[in-house]
C-alpha cells in the first residue's frame, strides 16, 4: 500500500477499482474450479459406483463359485470393451480377501492377498480426482442377491478427465483474464472520468498561487452532488480570499495614513508654535514700520519661521505624494524623516542618536516611498516605547549589497505580541496597531530579513534590505 | 471343431426309439409326417475356436444336405452336460470325448471318428508360458494348472493319470487347479500368465497354431501323451443301427465327398470322418484304470 499511497489520488481511485476487479476475477475463476472440480469427483463417483455395480452382476455368481477361470474372462472382456479405456487394473477376491483373478495376473497372481493391492485405494463414494494422479484406485465389496460375496479392487484412468480439467482451467483462466482486463480497464477510465472534476479542481488550487481563479459556470459538473458543491464551496472560497486581499490592500493603504494621522497633533503644535512668533513679528512691523533694523530683523524671523512651515509642509507631503511613489530613495527623504519625528521627539522630551553613514549611491538602489515607511513606522514605535526622556535612535549604513536600517530605543524591549506582528506571518487578531505588521510585509516583499536584538538596554530594530542595480541614483 | 466332444445323430427320418422313449403317443401316430420334418439334435460343447459359429454354420449345412433334414445344435457348457443330454434322449447324438464315452461305453456307441492328419487320432500337450523353463510335469509342482474339463481326456485325464503314475492327485500337486471348460481358454489362461500349466488337446492347439499364431507362440509345449483315440461322435447304445444313427454316420462318413462337407472338414482342418471303434480308446481306458487306482 505504500507504493499505492505515493500515486496521485485520481490514478489511484482507478487503479484500486481495476485491483478489485482483478481479485474478483481471480476468486469467480477459483470458485468455478472449484466447481469443476466437484462435478468431476461426482462424475468419477458415479462411474466407479456403475463400474462396480456391473461388475458386481457380472461376476456375482462365479466369485461364489470359486470360478477362476470365469471371473478372468469376464473381467478380460469387461476390459476390453468400452470400460476397457477406463479400467487399467482390476482384481476380484472372494470373501477371504485370497485373489481369485485380475486382469493382470502378473501383477495380482491367483491366490495372492488383495489387501496388499488395496493400499490407498478408496471407496466408490469417497474418491477425489488430484491433481497429480493419473489413476483413481477404489476397493468395494461384491454385492451379489443382496450379500456380500467378496471385494475388488481396480483402478480407473483419470488422465481424460484431469486433461479435461486442465484444459477448461485453461480456458477459464484465459476468458477470465480477459474478461478481468477489460472490466478492470472499463473500472479504470470510468472511475477516472468520475474524478476528473477533482483533477480540475487539484490543477486549479494548484495553479493558482495567490491569486486562484474561480471555474466558469461551465466547467462545473451539473446536478446537485458532493462535486458540484465542492465546485460552488470552492469558487466562495475564491471569491472570498479576493475579498480579503483587498481588504489587506485598503488597510495597508490606511495604515499610511494612520501613521500620518498620529503625526497630526504634533505638526498641528509644530505649525501654531511658530504662529505666535510670526504674529508678533508681523505685529511688530506694523508697530515699528520706520524703523528698519526692527523690520529687518521681525522680517528675517517671518522668514525663519515660514521656511520652518515649508519644511513640514513638504516633509508631509512627500510621505504621500503619488508622483513620488516609485522614485528612488534620497537623502533628503531621510532628512524628511528628522523633521516628520521631530514634533514626537520633543513632546516627549526624547534625544535622538543620528547616523546616516549610506551614500546616495546606495539609497538609490531602493525605492523612497516603502523604505520612507519602513523607518518612519520603525521611528514611531521606538518612541512611543522609549518614554518621557528616552532615548531613539537611527543608523542607515551600506553593508555590501545590503542597507541595513537600524533603530534602537531604551524601551523596555518588545513585547511578544509586537515580535508577533514583525517577525511573523501569523494572522493578526483584532485591533492592535498595524505599523509592525506593515514594516513586516514590505520588507518581505522587497526580499529582506529582520532582525531583533537587546544590547546594553536598549532594543535594536534592524531591517537588512538588498540594494538593487538601478540608475544613477535619484533626483538629487 | 472344437473342444473335444461331439454328438451325433439323427432324427430325421427315423427316430423311432427316441420318440418311444418320450412316449408321444400323437408322434406315433403321424410318424411318416413327423419324421420327414423332425431335426436331428446334435449336442456339443464350447468348442475352441473363436470363429465357432462359423464352422458349426459349415456342419450344419453340410450334415443338413446331406440328411435331407434340419440340424440342431444344442451347446452345453460342459461335457457332463452333453453326456447327460444324450443319455436322457434330450439330444440324437453328441460329439463327445473318448473319456466320457469309455465312461459310459455300455449305454453308447461309436457312430463315426474324425481323422486327423491322416489318423483318428490325437495327443495330449502339457504347455507352459513360452518364458516358462518347465522341462517336465515334475517341475511344475506347486504352480496353478488349468485343466480344461474334469471329463475331458486330453484336458485332464491325462495329466491327471501321469500324476497318479506318481502318486500325486491334482490338488496336491499343484497348488490350485482350475477349469476353463474350453481348450482354447487353457491356451489363453496360460499365454496371458493367469497360470503357469495347462492341459490341451494337442488337435486344438495345433489348430489354434495355424489360426491365432501369437496366441500360441505365447506357449510353450512341455510334454506330448502318446497318441490317442481322437474324440468321438456318439449315440445311444440302445438306439443300435436306427436309421438316424446310419444316417448320420453315412453322411459323416461320406463328408468328404461333397463340397459342402469338403467346406466343412476344412474348417475343422480335419481329413474326414471313419467308422472306428471302441479299440481305438484302449489307450484312454488304460489312463483311467491308473487313475482309479489312485482314487
Amino acid at each position: 500500500m505504500s507504493v499505492l499511497v505515493r500515486v496521485p489520488f485520481v490514478a489511484r481511485v482507478p487503479l484500486v477499482a481495476a485491483l478489485l476487479m482483478v481479485v474478483m476475477g481471480v476468486i469467480a475463476s477459483q470458485q468455478v474450479l472449484l466447481a469443476l472440480n466437484r462435478v468431476q469427483d461426482e462424475r468419477i463417483r458415479e462411474l466407479a459406483n456403475l463400474h462396480v455395480e456391473a461388475l458386481s452382476v457380472a461376476l456375482g455368481p462365479y466369485v461364489l463359485r470359486q470360478d477362476v477361470w470365469e471371473v478372468y474372462d469376464t473381467l478380460t472382456r469387461a476390459s476390453g470393451q468400452g470400460g476397457g479405456r477406463r479400467i487399467a487394473f482390476t482384481a476380484v477376491a472372494g470373501m477371504d480377501g485370497v485373489v481369485l483373478a485380475a486382469t493382470d495376473p502378473a501383477r495380482a497372481p491367483i491366490g495372492a492377498d488383495i489387501a496388499a493391492l488395496a493400499e490407498g485405494a478408496a471407496l466408490p463414494s469417497e474418491l477425489t480426482i488430484l491433481p497429480d494422479d493419473r489413476l483413481l484406485r477404489l476397493n468395494a465389496p461384491l454385492i451379489y442377491q443382496g450379500r456380500e460375496v467378496g471385494q475388488l479392487v481396480t483402478e480407473l484412468v483419470v488422465t481424460d478427465l484431469l486433461s479435461n480439467r486442465l484444459a477448461a482451467g485453461r480456458l477459464l483462466i484465459f476468458g477470465n483474464a480477459v474478461a478481468t482486463l477489460i472490466l478492470a480497464l472499463a473500472g479504470y477510465f470510468a472511475t477516472r472520468r468520475m474524478l476528473r472534476p477533482v483533477q480540475s479542481l487539484t490543477h486549479h488550487m494548484g495553479a493558482s498561487g495567490d491569486s486562484p481563479v474561480p471555474f466558469e459556470p461551465g466547467e462545473i459538473p451539473s446536478g446537485d452532488n458532493e462535486l458540484s458543491r465542492l465546485f460552488h464551496i470552492y469558487n466562495r472560497m475564491v471569491a472570498a480570499v479576493g475579498e480579503k486581499n483587498q481588504a489587506e490592500r485598503r488597510l495597508a493603504e490606511r495604515e499610511r495614513f494612520v501613521s500620518l494621522g498620529r503625526l497630526s497633533s504634533s505638526l498641528a503644535h509644530e505649525i501654531n508654535n511658530p504662529l505666535g512668533g510670526l504674529m508678533t513679528a508681523a505685529d511688530t512691523i506694523r508697530e515699528y514700520a520706520d524703523r528698519p533694523e526692527v523690520v529687518r530683523q521681525s522680517a528675517d524671523l517671518l522668514t525663519r519661521g515660514l521656511e520652518h512651515l515649508g519644511d513640514v509642509a513638504r516633509a508631509t507631503l512627500d510621505m504621500n505624494r503619488l508622483d513620488r511613489q516609485d522614485q528612488p530613495l534620497t537623502p533628503e527623504d531621510v532628512q524628511d524623516l528628522r523633521i516628520l519625528i521631530g514634533p514626537e521627539l520633543r513632546r516627549r522630551a526624547q534625544k535622538l542618536g543620528w547616523n546616516i553613514s549610506a551614500g546616495a549611491k546606495a539609497l538609490s538602489g531602493l525605492p523612497a516611498a516603502p523604505v520612507r515607511q519602513v523607518m518612519l513606522n520603525l521611528l514611531l514605535n521606538a518612541s512611543a516605547v522609549a518614554g518621557q526622556e528616552g532615548h531613539v535612535g537611527l543608523s542607515v549604513t551600506e553593508e555590501g549589497a545590503v542597507l541595513r536600517i537600524t533603530v534602537e530605543d531604551s524601551g523596555p524591549g518588545l513585547t511578544s505580541e509586537a515580535r508577533r506582528r514583525l517577525m511573523s506571518d501569523e494572522a493578526l487578531p483584532p485591533g492592535g496597531g498595524l505599523g509592525l505588521r506593515l514594516v513586516h510585509d514590505l520588507v518581505e516583499e522587497y526580499g529582506g530579513a529582520i532582525e531583533v536584538a537587546r544590547l546594553e538596554g536598549r532594543t535594536l530594530i534592524s531591517a537588512q534590505l538588498p540594494l538593487q542595480e538601478t540608475a544613477e541614483g535619484g533626483d538629487a | 471343431m472344437a473342444g473335444s466332444c461331439r454328438g451325433d445323430v439323427v432324427s430325421g427320418a427315423f427316430t423311432m426309439s427316441r420318440r418311444s422313449l418320450l412316449g408321444a403317443t400323437a408322434v406315433l401316430a403321424v410318424p411318416g409326417i413327423l419324421r420327414a420334418s423332425q431335426p436331428l439334435r446334435l449336442g456339443i460343447t464350447p468348442v475352441f475356436l473363436d470363429n465357432d459359429v462359423t464352422i458349426l454354420a459349415a456342419l450344419q449345412q453340410a450334415l443338413s444336405s446331406s440328411l435331407g433334414a434340419d440340424v440342431q445344435f444344442l451347446q452345453r457348457r460342459t461335457y457332463e452336460e452333453v453326456t447327460g443330454l444324450l443319455l436322457e434322449g434330450s439330444v440324437d447324438a453328441a460329439w463327445l470325448c473318448g473319456y466320457p464315452y469309455l465312461q459310459h461305453q455300455d449305454r453308447m456307441q461309436i457312430v463315426a471318428v474324425p481323422v486327423w492328419n491322416g489318423q483318428p487320432l490325437y495327443q495330449s500337450y502339457l504347455i507352459v508360458h513360452e518364458s516358462d523353463p518347465a522341462e517336465a510335469l515334475e517341475d511344475l509342482r506347486h504352480g496353478v494348472h488349468a485343466f480344461s474339463d474334469p471329463d475331458s481326456n486330453s484336458g485332464f485325464l491325462v495329466t491327471a493319470s501321469d500324476l497318479a503314475q506318481m502318486g500325486e492327485r491334482p490338488e496336491g500337486f499343484f497348488s490350485q487347479a482350475i477349469f476353463t471348460y474350453g481348450h482354447r481358454n487353457v491356451v489363453r489362461a496360460v499365454a496371458e500368465g493367469l497360470v503357469r500349466s495347462g492341459s490341451v488337446d494337442g488337435y486344438v492347439w495345433e489348430s489354434l497354431a495355424a489360426v491365432e499364431p501369437e496366441l500360441v507362440a505365447r506357449t510353450r509345449i512341455v510334454t506330448r501323451s502318446e497318441w490317442l483315440g481322437f474324440p468321438p461322435f456318439c449315440a445311444r447304445a440302445e438306439d443300435g443301427d436306427d436309421p438316424h444313427v446310419q444316417n448320420l454316420r453315412n453322411s459323416l462318413i461320406t463328408l468328404d465327398t461333397t463340397e459342402a462337407g469338403r467346406a466343412a472338414l476344412r474348417a475343422l482342418l480335419l481329413d474326414g470322418m471313419t467308422r472306428g471303434g471302441p479299440e481305438l480308446f484302449d489307450g484312454i481306458g488304460l489312463r483311467m484304470t491308473s487313475l482309479a487306482a489312485l482314487r
